[in-house]
């Protein structure tokens, strides 16, 4: 595969976690210094997780969001000539997780406010010409429990909703050219294989993403999953970890820092123990020819997990 | 007891962990100070440590901070277990401009509230309504209609045992020509007014004379220094002023700043002021350097004024 079509997600940057100096990432100037780096690191491409919070906050200029964009460079064709000139041609994928709405015992709401910004990310990554909309699904397993206590008994409930919201923006995906695809979180009420009864019951269009670390956490091997789903992926994630989930981590509030365990539960790409090199040759082998984006998700050091990811794809038949 | 006590407006941003139990695993793992900054155990215990001895929360927390606790109660238990206690929780009074969204804001307000009870604080601090860009300049009428919302969160809270305290933003609609107009609109036995020095001083008032013209008013404070007071009409009412394209700050440590806090301490004194002050670092890059800094401030020029 040549390296040159993988794209770096901005997940990178940590939007979410406390850590010194982490105040900077909202402002306007650091993702102008950034996205020359981003091409120094020798990626073309990058995928954007979209963040509606940011749009009540006023951190205008950061891509994370359309209100941000629009704010600040007033169109997303202005911004994409601002990638452009730093030497980033393209932005593959736009993702979006509701999480954020998790937030109360009230379902109408959660659906309500994730549609609507779902809907607007997806309008979003039409605007930056993006291949594809990667939405999760579910918000954390453990997250949800605590505002439904009773959420096995909701589970069908829960289930069906998701369907009708995933349904109305496969409609619209399809008519802005922006292929849907569903993330499949090791934390998602649709973990593992439950993911593709969510998928039988959309559109065909509506696509997988492979996430290699949180197929591996779910106990799923990625390479047999992508041979046996091959014609329903949508997009791959590079994504590395060396997390065994022996305590049900998966059902807690919030699961991606284990708490009987140290530190993060996603790696920098290739300082865990996922095959990544294995998953790309059989992508190869495959002949696979859609969006691949490496993920250096909680990485502690943004600058160095560019360059580790880098270093790992150079190891890769080109 | 000292006249003032001290608490840490939250804006540690979200902390993923209660507490990190096998902390040398943790940092053996990639030997950063990422660690320090994960768990509220620590982040508390920092708190205790400075003299900061309570905490506001930040009402974008809750949705983290309760599926992590369990509860307000038990997080409450938890900051209590080191040596801080939940004094309050700030709140945005969206749209309380609108008389079509009297209703909802004022629910909201009453949820906020019952919040605040949950937690054992007794204070909401609450900005009147959103930005000036988009939304002002405000009428007469709706003014009135803010300071009408206003009141019956007041009267709501008063009830309950919370004191709300008008927060007023630089580059809110409640801004320079309407500020003092809706203060002396809402009812002073219900509504109080929280006095963020860097704020109303980048408004655009001179933060003594504003505090000799309302100290009877002040139910609390958001201390903190700015070294860009009274900026123009241009700045506060253009689109999103509070985070800066360049990395400028408005908001810097007691003392790092311009601002007459002495000043503003003799006043204190002056009138015999007794309560909580938070101190709000907002747009500082360590918090743990700025808390640190503020308490030697404190103690070496502050509170020898008074304490």
């Amino acid at each position: 595969m040549n390296s040159d079509r993988i794209a770096i997600s901005l997940d990178l940057i940590n939007r979410h976690y406390q850590e010194p100096n982490r105040n900077r990432f909202e402002s306007k100037y650091f993702w102008e210094e950034l996205y020359p780096l981003i091409r120094a690191s020798g990626f073309r491409s990058i995928e954007i997780p979209y963040e509606p919070v940011w749009q009540f906050g006023g951190r205008s200029g950061v891509p994370m969001n359309r209100y941000c964009i629009n704010t600040k460079y007033e169109s997303a064709a202005n911004y994409r000539t601002v990638l452009a000139d730093a030497g980033i041609d393209r932005v593959t994928g736009v993702t979006f997780d509701p999480n954020l709405f998790m937030r109360n015992d009230n379902l109408d709401f959660f659906f309500g406010a994730s549609g609507h910004f779902a809907g607007e990310a997806l309008a979003h990554a039409a605007d930056l010409g993006a291949d594809y909309f990667a939405i999760s699904p579910s918000p954390f397993y453990g997250r949800a429990a605590h505002y439904h206590p009773d959420l096995e008994a909701k589970r069908e409930t829960f289930a069906a909703r998701t369907t009708d919201l995933l349904g109305g923006l496969a409609e619209k995906a399809a008519a802005s050219g922006v292929t849907l695809v569903l993330r499949n979180e090791y934390w998602s009420l649709f973990r593992g294989e439950q993911i593709l009864s969510l998928l039988d019951a959309l559109p065909d269009g509506v696509k997988l993403d492979i996430d290699a670390a949180t197929l591996t956490i779910a106990g799923i091997d990625p390479k047999p999953f992508i041979e046996a789903h091959q014609a329903r992926i949508g997009c791959v994630h590079l994504t590395d970890t060396d997390f065994v989930d022996a305590d049900e981590t998966w059902k807690t509030a919030n699961p991606e820092f284990p708490a009987a365990r140290a530190t993060q539960v996603f790696r920098d790409p290739g300082t865990g123990s996922v095959d990544l090199a294995g998953i790309v040759s059989l992508l190869d082998r495959l002949g696979y020819q859609g969006p691949v984006v490496a993920s250096a998700r909680q990485t502690r050091d943004p600058f160095r997990a560019l360059l580790r990811t880098r270093a790992l794809l150079n190891q890769f038949a080109n | 007891m000292p006249n003032i006590r001290y608490a840490n407006m939250c804006h540690w941003k979200a902390i993923p962990y209660r507490q990190i139990e096998n902390f040398r695993d943790f940092y053996y793992e990639d030997k950063t100070n990422t660690a320090y900054y994960s768990d509220w155990d620590r982040i508390l215990k920092y708190q205790a440590a400075l003299g900061f001895d309570g905490i506001e929360i930040a009402p974008w927390d809750l949705s983290d901070i309760l599926p992590l606790f369990g509860s307000p109660e038990n997080f409450a238990a938890f900051a209590k277990d080191r040596g801080v206690e939940v004094i309050g929780m700030f709140h945005g009074a969206h749209a309380s401009h609108d008389a079509g969204h009297e209703e909802e804001a004022i629910r909201a307000g009453r949820e906020a509230v019952d919040t605040i009870v949950k937690f054992g604080g007794s204070y909401m601090n609450t900005c009147p309504t959103q930005n000036y860009c988009g939304t002002g300049p405000l009428s007469h009428e709706e003014v009135q209609q803010c300071a009408k919302v206003m009141n019956a969160i007041g009267e709501y809270a008063t009830d309950n045992g919370v004191k709300i305290g008008l927060h007023n933003e630089f580059f809110c609609a409640i801004n320079l020509p309407n500020h003092r107009q809706l203060i002396e609109t809402t009812d002073p036995r219900y509504v109080h007014y929280c006095l963020d020095t860097a704020q109303v001083a980048i408004l655009g008032e001179d933060i003594l004379t504003f505090y000799k013209d309302y100290h009877d008013r002040i139910s609390t404070f958001h201390l903190k220094d700015t070294a860009s007071a009274f900026q123009p009409d241009s700045v506060r009412y253009s689109r999103d002023p509070e985070i800066t394209d360049d990395g400028t700050r408005w908001f810097w440590e007691p003392g790092l700043g311009e601002l007459d806090l002495e000043g503003l301490y003799r006043l204190l004194k002056e009138h015999e002021f007794k309560g909580w002050m938070s101190i709000e670092y907002d747009g500082s890059p360590d918090m743990l350097a700025s808390m640190a800094l503020t308490r030697f401030h404190l103690d070496t020029v502050l509170r020898p004024i008074y304490d």
